[in-house]
């Protein structure tokens, strides 16, 4: 911090516009709002904001981002303990979530291996799922405190399916094969609801030579 | 026809008019070096007649970014466009490739099968980031696990683009070694083939796409500690040719300059009639000062296609009357030609 002291409307705006999708004029827009809203307003939201620094940590199960310990995805015991989703980003999770037909747990792996940008295996949430395989069906009442318990049978892969997305895929499927568990990985191709004739190329593309017997 | 001395800037018209086909560089290594020097971005504007109708492409280039519009909106899905555009561009840097190393071929083919194929962009793309990735993992000496993850995508998308590349070839080939028996009458003929690396990774007729992914799957573990020494993926389609040959003898030891112009020429207009039999209708050409390194009895074959070909060319030359001439003596009249003057970088009719 630089000892001059800074207009704090100014201030504020600056670090609006860090946020995506907001440019400088909407910042400052939007620090006057704030300024001009009820007091209680602007310290809610430094209090929500305080929150996401000290609350907000992994769960130590899923890796999913949570306030509780563990996750409420881990702790609801109408989960499906025996299906497993490995998904890249929470946004991703969440994604899913929305659709309401995955009823089974997540495992959130932070990202996907990437040699050109220096993300390997160690840099993921790799190590915290193999943990997590290998301590399930052991696990005991030390989880009282929570997690239901799981014996994961299948593990679904719903990486993105980018070369990225796809070698970590592959790694995993291979990685966790001496398990002995059902891995599968999601299927790619056409929107639903949507018109062959609309399709993009390359999703098209994949669709045909992804496709399958009947 | 677009008429003025050298520098003026009617290759940059060119270099534009190929921008707002294809959202790539024709002659350019990299997209900022199509913006003016000292200037911050470059625009470009075309209108295009699509079945759709009239139809508003813009491009705009700032700090090495693209961005696209269709019709004043950010166009999300390059192929959206490419679906109904193709071009075939000529310009004097092709005249070289039938003796320079293999990049400038498999350019060539990929440009053809980017006409026929637009998802090839966006593979190649892929592709080219799966091979950077496990060249890195290479020279990292990463463990097999995790280099073997990459070779997954690798040869998926190499084997998409590789049949993509025999396909077009096969399409193409009967056109280009048609046109090349008439521009260079009874010398000895053409043939095109896809040239493999890899001995066992050679062409098999009928070969699926996973099927040929399998193989060449094999082949990169087949070939791991020698790539493993040299920090280098040695098969797949970024180590392929297109195998070009007069009679039984390869064109790029044998063939004169003179052969080697004719090839390249044959090739465009084989591209070009194949586009017009699969698609029913003639790519957009464009032609950069190509008359000029050509000679005459091979100028007046290129003019005769020209005169035959049912679409739009745009085409530079320091010479308009004699390209006129030249157009005349093709067959007849010179048809319709609409002349531009290029001077300083402003073009006008006349």
């Amino acid at each position: 911090m630089s000892e001059r002291v800074h207009d704090p409307i100014a201030r504020l705006a600056v670090l609006l516009s860090r946020l995506p999708g907001v440019g400088e004029k909407t910042a400052q827009r939007l620090a006057f709002h704030i300024l001009e809203s009820p007091k209680e307003y602007a310290r809610e939201l430094s209090q929500a904001l305080l929150a996401l620094e000290h609350d907000v940590r992994l769960c130590s199960r899923c890796c999913n981002l949570t306030a509780q310990e563990p996750c409420a995805l881990c702790r609801d015991p109408l989960r499906d303990g025996r299906l497993l989703c490995v998904v890249e980003t929470v946004p991703d999770l969440l994604a899913i979530e929305r659709t309401r037909e995955f009823r089974g747990r997540y495992h959130v792996l932070h990202g996907a291996l990437s040699p050109l940008d220096g993300v390997g295996p160690d840099r993921l949430k790799i190590k915290e799922l193999l943990a997590r395989l290998s301590h399930d069906g052991a696990r005991t009442e030390s989880d009282a405190a929570g997690a239901s318990s799981e014996k994961i049978e299948e593990i679904i892969l719903a990486t993105d399916p980018t070369v990225e997305g796809e070698a970590t895929a592959l790694y995993l499927s291979r990685l966790l094969k001496p398990l002995g568990l059902r891995i599968t990985r999601i299927a790619q191709g056409l929107p639903m609801g949507g018109d062959l004739e609309y399709a993009d190329q390359v999703t098209l593309a994949r669709a045909m030579s992804g496709r399958r017997e009947l | 026809m677009l008429e003025g001395p050298n520098g003026q800037g009617k290759t940059n018209f060119l270099e534009a008019c190929y921008l707002a086909c294809t959202l790539r560089p024709l002659r350019a290594q990299r997209l900022a070096e199509l913006v003016n020097f000292g200037a911050d971005a470059a625009r470009v504007t075309a209108q295009f007649e699509m079945r759709g109708g009239d139809r508003a492409v813009e491009i705009e280039i700032a700090q090495g970014r693209r961005v696209a519009r269709l019709d004043g909106k950010p166009l999300r899905d390059p192929d959206e466009l490419f679906r109904e555009l193709a071009v075939v561009a000529f310009t004097p840097d092709d005249l070289s490739l039938v003796r320079a190393g293999p990049d400038l071929r498999r350019r060539l083919l990929d440009r053809a099968v980017q006409n026929r194929h637009p998802a090839q962009l966006s593979d190649a793309r892929d592709y080219l980031r799966a091979l950077k990735s496990r060249n890195e993992l290479l020279r990292q000496g990463a463990p097999d696990a995790l280099r073997e993850a990459f070779d997954g995508p690798l040869a998926q998308v190499g084997a998409r683009i590789r049949l993509r590349r025999e396909e077009i070839l096969r399409e193409l080939s009967p056109f280009a070694e048609r046109a090349f028996s008439q521009v260079a009458r009874g010398e000895a003929t053409l043939a095109l083939s896809y040239q493999v690396a890899g001995g066992d990774l050679q062409p098999i007729v009928g070969e699926s796409e996973s099927a040929l992914s399998a193989r060449l799957a094999q082949g990169l573990s087949a070939r791991l500690s020698r790539d493993r020494l040299r920090g280098f993926t040695s098969v797949g389609p970024h180590a392929d040719d297109l195998s070009i040959s007069l009679g039984e003898k390869p064109a790029r030891a044998f063939a004169s300059q003179g052969q080697a112009r004719a090839i390249v020429l044959a090739f465009k207009i084989g591209e070009i009639e194949n586009l017009r039999a699969q698609q029913g209708r003639a790519p957009l050409l464009l032609l950069d000062d190509v008359s000029s390194e050509l000679d005459p009895e091979r100028n007046a074959f290129l003019m005769r296609s020209l005169a035959a070909l049912a679409g739009q060319v745009l085409l530079t030359t320091t010479d308009a009357d004699h390209l006129v001439g030249a157009l005349r003596d093709a067959r007849g009249e010179a048809g319709d030609v609409r002349l531009y003057q290029v001077r300083a970088g402003r073009i006008q009719a006349g």
